[in-house]
């Protein structure tokens, strides 16, 4: 496995700033909140990088800018032709549909085709654990049987760069502990990931390098 | 006998109902797992009144009083285990540790060497004599010792932590993780055969994988080795999605919305039915029967009107503020905004080919049967449907900036359907009104409706080019206008 040090970088952050707007109208002037300015950082193929900050720090929002998913105010992402997704759970998931459809669609929004899909279809069963429940309709599901299926679904997107925005805390204990197992798996494979979590234990724990928001 | 916990302070059980031996020793093993030295020592001394002709109460004080540094004292316990105990190994091997903190490298030796003839199945005794080996500086001789363990004593652990710990303490950190690799394998439950390992990646310079591997201290070697494996035939997603796999999402979500919404219902699929047909079946209890208006044929005419002009103002008023319902989505996952009102459209679209089905059925029994041009049909729903997707998507995407537009869009809909000549016919526009009349693209394709279902003839096709072009012209700005918009519709709809 390759070392950080002589890895590329695959995506640079240059001077990253974001701002939502909080009011205003027509008949009056806008007020903004500056989510964050003045980020840079390179990531190097390969790492984890862990990003830590209080609430509202704009952790989030950094890797929705990211994923590519909104523009920055100013500054630039600049990606050097790396495919980056943000690890989505239930993502566009239809109360009214059964488990099925809502993994087959829930993987093509993530970036699957059809095929890929439902090719995948048994492993995400097998690995959420629903059994008979997959052709249920999934608002008969509790809450951890949802976020097992979400989970089991966002799992196994690889793309080069994948974002994490706390994702582990799914489901009951032991398909918690599940899913670390599979993330951390993905974590010391090649997979280069950039990771968001509250808990700074966690990220000493599990990441190569840390961002910190609140040392900016 | 029923065990009792001993508190500190509590007289000590008398001699006839003493705890048994093992139960009371836990009352000074917890202090030595505290490692409070002291407290320990004075717990064994106190068991050493009670349990005399047990061992531990000597060796294990001797142990205690080795680490507050107390060597002569423990050395003498050490003695008189070895003389009450002479068949336990404890005495011997601690002894030599208590020399060995003394400095005394000779008299270690000697308890070693006496040991290792009477006890030569004990492998703390050739553990602690390869110890001793390596203190005295001769790695070689720790090695032989050491092979001696892991050979005689297959099962003990202690042979290969050992085995590691030489290559650690020789500074082979290479030789040392393979070593210690072979702990994991053997003893697969033991810390150490991570920990260890984790701190010699360290030496090494590997924090990632000093990292991973006190995760599997954690997780287990088996995760470990999955680990090792490549990930199985992974799935990257394109940068972006292609023309063919975009179009194939947005029909996948359609066709699944109208399956949520038929389950929404008891009757399902029947209501796509239903809907349209009272609705026309309201129409033509009005127009056709109430008010006799419009003279013979005007039901056919108010609907081959009326349905497609309701997909229009359906489809329309659904895209409208599809963006916006679409925040959470377009927050999560990166997918064109365009993506939330060509659903709306498909969607639609799926549904009204029922309506247009019974359309067929009605102006069948109606008198008006099927006739060739009924094929030209083909060109005019489909610019339709490319006019309900340059408008639907157009809305769509000006909502998000200015909501108060959504408002409208009921009421301008309304004004269509005045405007495109559903209720009465083209004769009774004023001849000078009337390009300006079919200007309007709804007026325009209904008219061309009528000309193929009621007047069957074919569309004039001069219109319908120009329309084509006028609607791919507004489809370039659309998608123009998505293309530039795409990053930033996910923080206006947020805002």
């Amino acid at each position: 496995m390759s070392s950080i040090a002589d890895a590329s970088p695959v995506i640079s952050v240059r001077d990253l700033g974001v701002r939502y707007k909080r009011s205003g109208s027509l008949f009056r002037p806008a007020r903004y909140y500056q989510v964050f300015e003045g980020i840079s950082f390179e990531l190097y193929r390969g790492e984890t990088l862990g990003i830590v900050g209080h609430n509202g720090a704009g952790k989030s929002t950094l890797l929705r800018a990211l994923a590519g998913i909104i523009q920055p105010d100013s500054g630039t992402v600049i990606n050097h032709g790396v495919t980056v997704s943000l690890l989505a759970l239930q993502a566009g998931f239809d109360g009214e549909l059964p488990g099925t459809d809502n993994a087959v669609l829930s993987a093509m929004l993530l970036g699957y085709t059809r095929r890929q899909a439902r090719e995948r279809l048994p492993g995400i069963a097998e690995f959420a654990e629903l059994g008979e429940f997959m052709h249920e309709p999934v608002k008969t599901y509790s809450s951890g049987m949802r976020a097992r299926l979400g989970f089991s679904v966002a799992m196994h997107l690889t793309p080069d760069v994948l974002l994490l925005d706390e994702v582990l805390a799914v489901g009951d204990k032991h398909f918690r502990k599940k899913a670390e197992r599979e993330m951390l798996k993905k974590m010391h494979s090649d997979q280069t990931i950039v990771f968001v979590s509250h808990s700074e234990q966690q990220v000493q724990r599990l990441c190569d390098r840390v961002f910190d928001f609140d040392r900016l | 006998m029923a065990p009792r916990q001993i508190q500190p302070f509590e007289p000590l059980p008398a001699q006839d109902d003493r705890l048994a031996p093992q139960d009371a020793f836990q009352w000074a093993r917890d202090a030595m797992a505290a490692r409070q030295w002291e407290t320990a020592a004075r717990r064994w001394a106190t068991l050493r009144a009670v349990y005399p002709d047990q061992p531990p109460v000597w060796i294990q004080a001797a142990v205690a009083y080795k680490q507050l540094g107390r060597h002569d004292a423990a050395a003498g316990f050490l003695a008189e285990a070895r003389r009450r105990f002479p068949s336990h190994p404890g005495g011997w091997v601690q002894g030599a540790n208590v020399a060995l903190a003394r400095g005394d490298h000779g008299e270690a030796a000697r308890l070693l060497a006496e040991a290792r003839c009477r006890f030569p199945d004990d492998p703390p005794v050739w553990l602690r004599s390869a110890g001793l080996a390596l203190a005295d500086g001769d790695p070689d001789a720790a090695l032989v010792y050491n092979r001696h363990v892991r050979e005689a004593f297959p099962d003990d652990p202690g042979g290969p932590i050992q085995y590691a710990e030489l290559a650690m303490e020789a500074g082979d950190w290479e030789e040392a993780l393979a070593r210690w690799a072979l702990v994991r394998e053997r003893f697969p439950d033991l810390p150490a055969g991570y920990r260890r390992a984790a701190d010699a990646q360290d030496r090494l310079g590997r924090p990632r994988e000093a990292r991973r591997l006190r995760l599997a201290e954690e997780y287990g070697a088996d995760w470990l080795a999955e680990t090792d494996q490549d990930p199985p035939s992974p799935v990257a997603p394109p940068q972006r999605r292609n023309g063919r796999n975009f179009l194939d999402l947005v029909l996948t979500k359609a066709r699944l919305n109208l399956k949520s919404e038929a389950n929404r219902n008891h009757l399902r699929y029947l209501w796509w039915v239903l809907d349209p047909l009272l609705y026309m079946a309201v129409f033509y209890v009005v127009f056709g029967m109430l008010l006799h208006r419009g003279g013979e044929g005007f039901v056919a005419y108010l609907l081959t009107g009326l349905v497609p002009f309701q997909w229009f103002a359906k489809t329309v008023q659904h895209a409208s503020n599809t963006i916006v319902e679409g925040r959470g989505l377009m927050n999560q996952v990166r997918v064109s905004p365009l993506f939330f009102p060509l659903v709306a459209v498909a969607q639609n679209a799926g549904k009204q080919s029922l309506v247009f089905l019974m359309l067929a059925v009605f102006l069948i029994f109606y008198g008006l049967p099927p006739t060739p041009h009924w094929l030209a049909l083909a060109p005019v729903v489909a610019l339709q449907l490319l006019l309900m997707v340059v408008v639907g998507c157009a809305l769509a995407m000006l909502i998000p900036f200015v909501r108060d537009l959504l408002n409208l869009v009921p009421t301008g809909l309304q004004f269509l359907l005045f405007c495109s000549g559903v209720f009465y016919t083209l004769d009774t526009i004023p001849e000078r009104w009337r390009d300006l009349f079919l200007a309007n693209p709804m007026a325009n394709l209904l008219h061309q409706y009528r000309r193929i279902l009621l007047e069957h003839q074919w569309p004039d096709w001069g219109q319908l080019g120009w329309l084509a072009l006028a609607s791919l012209f507004g489809l370039a700005l659309v998608l123009l206008a998505y293309r530039r918009l795409e990053g930033v519709f996910p923080r206006v709809v947020v805002e």
